[in-house]
C-alpha cells in the first residue's frame, strides 16, 4: 500500500485550541514521513469537517487518514464513515485523542502542544500499518428472554410480543406482577395497582 | 398481568431462574431452572379445594409480609397469574416425611405430584431484557434507634401498602399490627436507608417522597380524626402532577415536619419519636401509635450473581450498570442485553414503564434485521505459530477461544480457534500467547510497537 497519509487536526471550538496550538500541530504533521497533507479545522465532526475529509481523500489521493480530535468512543464511527465516503476502507482511519487525553487535562499550552505532536506522530506510524478490514455478519434468533415479571418485565414483554416477536418471560416467584401486586393505590392518579 | 399470560407470543415461566447464559447478541443459549411445583399446571384449575383443606394453615404469608397467614399449598394471592396452586416444599407435611396427602386425595383434577423435581430447559434467544427489580433496604439490621425491628408497630411502607389494601390482611382498614387498634396518630419517616452514608445508601430512592405523600393522604382520607405526621429531609416531587399530589396531601391535613427522627421508644401503649423541627430550630417529642418507614430501594437479592452469570457489570451499589448514564441508559456493556426498571437504579412506575418500552424498542431494533454486523477488530490466530498450549482459553472473559484439532501431514495438532461473534477485541489473550500467534486486528503487535517507536526512537 502506498504511504499517503492525510492528517486532520480538530480545534473542537475552543475545547482543544485553547490549550493545544492546532496550527502548529498541523504544520508539524506535514513534516512526518508518509504525510502528504495536513490541516486544522474548527469542528472536524461537523458536516463541512467530514466533507473536508471526503474531498481531500479524492483530491490528494490519500491512502490513510488520521484525525486528531476527541476519543474514538465519541466520534470513531463518524470519521470511519467519512473515510468510507471518500472511497477508502473505514479501518484505514485512525484517531489521535488530543482532547480527553490532552487539552482537557493539561493546563500548560507548550507541553500540551508538544504532547499533541507526539500523539499525532504515533498515530501516523500506526496507520501506515493499518489494513482494510471487512465487517462480518451473524444470524439473529428472533426470540427474546425477559428476566423478571414485575412492571418492567411485563411491559417489555408485551411491547416485544406486540411487535410480533416471541418472548420467554422468566419469573422466580409463583406469580408475575412483582412488587406492584403488593401495592394498594398508585400516585399521582390513585388508581388500583393490580 | 392477564394480558401477559394470554398473549400468544409470550411464554410465561414462573417459579424459574436463569442459571446459565452462553453465546452472544442474536444467539444466546440460555439455561432455565424450573423449580418443582409439585402440581401439574396443565391439569390444575386453581379451584382452591387444596388450600382450603391444607392442614398447615398458620404459615407466615410472604406476600402479606408476615402480616397474614397462609397454607403449604397455595396461590401467591387471589389474583395471581398464573392462578395455579404450588406446594411450599419447606412446609408441606408430605415433603417433610410426615403423614398427610389430603390435597392429593381431594384434588378434583388429580394434579398433585409429590415426586415433582426441578427441571432444566435450554432456549435459544437473540436478546435479553433484565427486569429483576428491587428489594427494600433491611432497616432492621441498621437502625438501632428505630428498634431493630422489635417494635411491631414500626413497619415499612410496603407493610403499610398491605394494611391499606382492600385485598390485604385487614381488609383495607388502617390498624396497628400489634393489637388491631385504629391509630390516633401515624408517623411517616422518609429517607430510611436512602441519603444516609453512615447507615445506608448515599443515593435517593426517588419514589419514597411520593408514596409517603400518598400514605399520609390515605391516613387522612380513611381516618379524618387521626393525625398524619411526615418527618422529612427534603420533599422531592419532580414529576408530572407530583407537586400537585403532594399539595393535596397537605390540604388533606398531613403535617410535614422537617427533621430527622433520632430515636423511637415505647411509652405505655404508644411510641415516642424524639426529633426536631429544623425550620423552627426546636426539639420535639411526638407521641404516635404507628410508625411507617420509607426504606431505600436496593437491588433485588441475587442480582449481582445473575449479572455475573450473563456477563455484564454492576455499579457500586449493586444495581446493573448502564453503558452510558445519559446516552445509553438501557444498554449494558454486553451487546444484546438491555435493562428495564429498578434493576438499573431506583425508579417509580412511570419511569419504569418508559424504560421497559425503551428496552423493548432496542430488542425490536435487533430483530428487525436478518443478520447483524460485527466489529472486525478482533483477535486472529496465526496457525503456523500456534503451539496449542491453550493458555489463552481461560484468559478470555467472553469464552471466545477454543482449541480445535487441525489435521496436518497425517497427524492432528491443537490450535486456538476464535469465535468471531463472541470475541470483543479486548486483547486480554495477547499477553497470554507465548508464541505471539495471536494478534488483534487493528491493534496488531507490529502497530503498537510502531507507535512506541514513534514516541521513543
Amino acid at each position: 500500500m502506498k504511504k499517503r497519509v492525510g492528517v486532520f487536526v480538530c480545534e473542537c471550538g475552543t475545547n482543544i485550541s485553547s490549550v493545544v496550538n492546532t496550527v502548529e500541530v498541523a504544520e508539524y504533521a506535514k513534516s512526518l514521513p508518509g504525510v502528504v497533507f495536513a490541516t486544522n479545522y474548527k469542528y472536524m465532526c461537523s458536516d463541512p469537517g467530514q466533507e473536508l475529509i471526503r474531498k481531500t481523500i479524492a483530491e490528494e489521493g490519500l491512502e490513510q487518514v488520521v484525525v486528531a480530535s476527541c476519543t474514538p468512543r465519541m466520534h470513531g464511527k463518524t470519521f470511519y464513515n467519512a473515510t468510507e465516503k471518500g472511497g477508502l476502507n473505514g479501518y484505514l482511519c485512525e484517531m489521535a485523542n488530543i482532547r480527553e487525553q490532552n487539552s482537557w487535562v493539561h493546563p500548560d499550552k507548550e507541553e500540551a502542544t508538544a504532547k499533541a505532536k507526539d500523539l499525532v506522530r504515533m498515530t501516523v506510524n500506526k496507520v501506515l500499518l493499518n489494513k482494510p478490514l471487512e465487517v462480518q455478519t451473524i444470524p439473529v434468533t428472533k426470540k427474546a428472554l425477559v428476566i423478571g415479571g414485575g412492571i418492567a418485565g411485563m411491559q417489555a414483554a408485551l411491547d416485544i410480543a406486540e411487535a410480533g416477536h416471541k418472548v420467554i418471560l422468566v419469573e422466580k416467584e409463583a406469580t408475575i406482577g412483582g412488587k406492584m401486586t403488593q401495592i394498594d393505590k398508585t400516585f399521582p392518579t390513585m388508581d388500583c395497582a393490580a | 398481568m392477564v394480558a401477559v399470560a394470554q398473549h400468544p407470543n409470550i411464554e410465561l415461566v414462573t417459579l424459574a431462574e436463569v442459571t446459565k447464559v452462553a453465546g452472544y447478541i442474536g444467539n444466546f443459549d440460555v439455561t432455565i431452572k424450573k423449580k418443582a411445583k409439585y402440581v401439574d399446571w396443565d391439569l390444575c384449575t386453581g379451584c382452591g379445594t387444596c388450600w382450603e383443606k391444607c392442614p398447615e394453615k398458620k404459615l407466615l404469608d410472604d406476600f402479606e409480609l408476615g402480616l397474614g397467614q397462609t397454607t403449604a399449598i397455595r396461590v401467591a394471592f387471589p389474583q395471581a397469574v398464573p392462578g395455579k396452586a404450588y406446594i411450599d416444599a419447606d412446609h408441606c407435611r408430605v415433603l417433610n416425611d410426615r403423614k398427610c396427602g389430603i390435597c392429593e386425595k381431594l384434588c378434583p383434577a388429580e394434579a398433585i405430584r409429590f415426586k415433582d423435581q426441578d427441571e432444566y430447559v435450554t432456549e435459544q434467544v437473540g436478546a435479553i431484557v433484565m427486569a429483576t427489580g428491587y428489594d427494600l433496604f433491611k432497616w432492621e439490621e441498621a437502625y438501632g434507634e428505630y428498634g431493630y425491628g422489635k417494635y411491631p408497630d414500626v413497619i415499612s411502607s410496603l407493610h403499610f401498602e398491605r394494611i391499606a389494601s382492600a385485598g390485604g390482611p385487614t381488609g383495607g382498614n388502617i390498624v396497628r399490627p400489634s393489637d388491631g387498634k385504629v391509630p390516633e396518630a401515624v408517623a411517616f419517616i422518609k429517607c430510611v436507608g436512602s441519603r444516609d452514608d453512615t447507615k445506608g445508601k448515599s443515593y435517593c430512592s426517588r419514589a419514597c417522597c411520593m408514596y409517603t405523600a400518598k400514605h399520609a393522604f390515605q391516613v387522612k382520607d380513611k381516618l379524618p380524626d387521626s393525625e398524619s405526621y411526615v418527618f422529612y429531609m427534603d420533599v422531592r416531587t419532580a414529576g408530572k402532577n407530583y407537586e400537585e399530589f403532594y399539595q393535596r396531601s397537605l390540604d388533606a391535613g398531613a403535617k410535614y415536619i422537617r427533621g430527622r427522627v433520632s430515636k423511637i421508644y415505647p411509652r405505655g401503649n404508644k411510641l415516642v419519636l424524639k426529633t426536631e423541627d429544623t425550620l423552627l430550630s426546636m426539639a420535639l417529642e411526638v407521641e404516635v401509635d404507628m410508625v411507617v418507614l420509607a426504606t431505600a430501594m436496593v437491588p433485588s437479592e441475587g442480582a449481582r450473581d445473575l449479572a455475573r452469570v450473563i456477563g455484564f457489570s454492576t455499579d457500586k451499589d449493586g444495581f446493573f450498570q448502564e453503558a452510558h448514564p445519559k446516552l445509553q441508559p438501557v444498554e449494558t456493556f454486553t451487546a444484546g442485553v438491555y435493562l428495564a426498571g429498578a434493576c438499573q437504579g431506583p425508579k417509580d412506575i412511570p419511569d419504569t414503564v418508559a424504560q421497559a418500552s425503551a428496552a423493548a424498542v432496542k430488542v425490536c431494533g435487533i430483530f428487525s434485521k436478518e443478520r447483524l454486523a460485527t466489529e472486525p477488530l478482533i483477535t486472529e490466530v496465526d496457525i503456523n505459530k500456534c503451539s496449542g498450549c491453550g493458555f489463552c482459553v481461560p484468559v478470555c472473559p467472553y469464552k471466545a477461544i477454543t482449541l480445535e484439532e487441525l489435521p496436518e501431514r497425517g497427524f492432528t495438532r491443537l490450535v486456538a480457534d476464535i469465535n468471531s461473534s463472541l470475541c470483543q477485541g479486548c486483547g486480554a489473550c495477547l499477553p497470554a500467547c507465548r508464541t505471539t500467534a495471536l494478534n488483534l486486528k487493528g491493534f496488531t503487535n507490529e502497530q503498537i510497537v510502531s507507535e512506541v517507536d514513534a514516541l521513543c526512537l
